[in-house]
């Protein structure tokens, strides 16, 4: 019965992504010297499928019972690169396919955790070295004490994998 | 029920336009150089989250910057979140000049009121 109810949730969870991506739109603005592209994974009208937002009855929780465990995420972070990277070469249309999968096993890892009341967001970078020089940078507006970060950088000859987590509670 | 559906309508239009000119404001013109690249990604985060915060909605913010010299080599960058589909939303925004690509992704979760 837990199996079946699992798997509903993960075919809800496909089917929600497949009518995210058709809503993807992108626009491109080109100036004299750069292009710049912006994609929104969310459009401004109504679909009726969108749900509403839900009103949320007062819990008088001051805070989260069980933490975001950092050292548990890296790990798992650590794990999930090194596995599906270890030995293998760049190239490009596998290194897409690549990011997207790890994307969504990392996720499917912390979920497992099953940290109440936490919010997920994943990042996955996978590049090729060839000698270039890259910076990454991010800040967030948060509560400090609730939420955090986990990250990890992976590297091989012939490309570099980051991933990142950061974990926002939901009061 | 209006109020929570406007709560994410209409977030992202503003969203896009300031990325956009926080980035053009900041590396616009300019070539990829390693000594300054730091300044430049702390830069345009932090304009990002100050145009965010100047909207004063009700919304958690993440903001990713990457910058990345042009040199023949290929990036991919993907994101998955586990958060309630219908408050919470992600923008990005893709520049590129001659010598560099930039990157800056905004991710929002809503705060319950």
């Amino acid at each position: 019965m837990a199996g079946k109810a699992g798997m509903w949730s993960l075919v809800k969870e496909r089917v929600q992504k497949k009518n995210i991506a058709a809503r993807r739109k992108d626009s491109t603005v080109r100036t004299k010297d750069s292009i710049s592209t912006v994609s929104c994974l969310d459009e401004l009208h109504h679909d009726d499928n969108t749900r509403m937002a839900i009103t949320m009855e007062n819990t008088y929780q001051m805070g989260p019972y069980k933490r975001f465990s950092v050292a548990a995420v890296t790990d798992i972070l650590e794990d999930v690169l090194t596995s599906y990277l270890q030995e293998e070469r760049y190239e490009g249309e596998w290194s897409q396919k690549m990011t997207k999968t790890i994307c969504e096993v990392i996720r499917a890892r912390v979920k497992d955790l099953m940290i109440p009341r936490y919010k997920i967001i994943i990042l996955v970078h996978i590049g090729q070295i060839t000698g270039q020089s890259m910076q990454m940078d991010s800040r967030c507006l948060w509560d400090k004490s609730n939420d955090t970060t986990a990250s990890y950088s992976f590297k091989n000859r012939s490309l570099f994998g980051v991933a990142t987590v950061y974990a926002v509670y939901f009061e | 029920m209006d109020f929570f559906q406007t709560r994410k309508q209409y977030f992202l239009v503003p969203v896009n336009e300031d990325n956009r000119r926080c980035i053009e404001g900041v590396i616009g013109g300019t070539d990829y150089n390693q000594s300054k690249v730091n300044q430049w990604t702390a830069s345009v985060v932090e304009h990002s989250l100050t145009h965010l915060v100047k909207q004063g909605r009700p919304f958690k913010y993440i903001v990713n910057c990457t910058i990345m010299q042009k040199s023949g080599a290929g990036l991919h960058t993907a994101n998955s979140c586990y958060w309630d589909t219908a408050t919470d939303g992600s923008c990005t925004v893709r520049w590129e000049n001659r010598t560099m690509y930039c990157v800056v992704s905004v991710f929002a979760v809503a705060v319950a009121l």
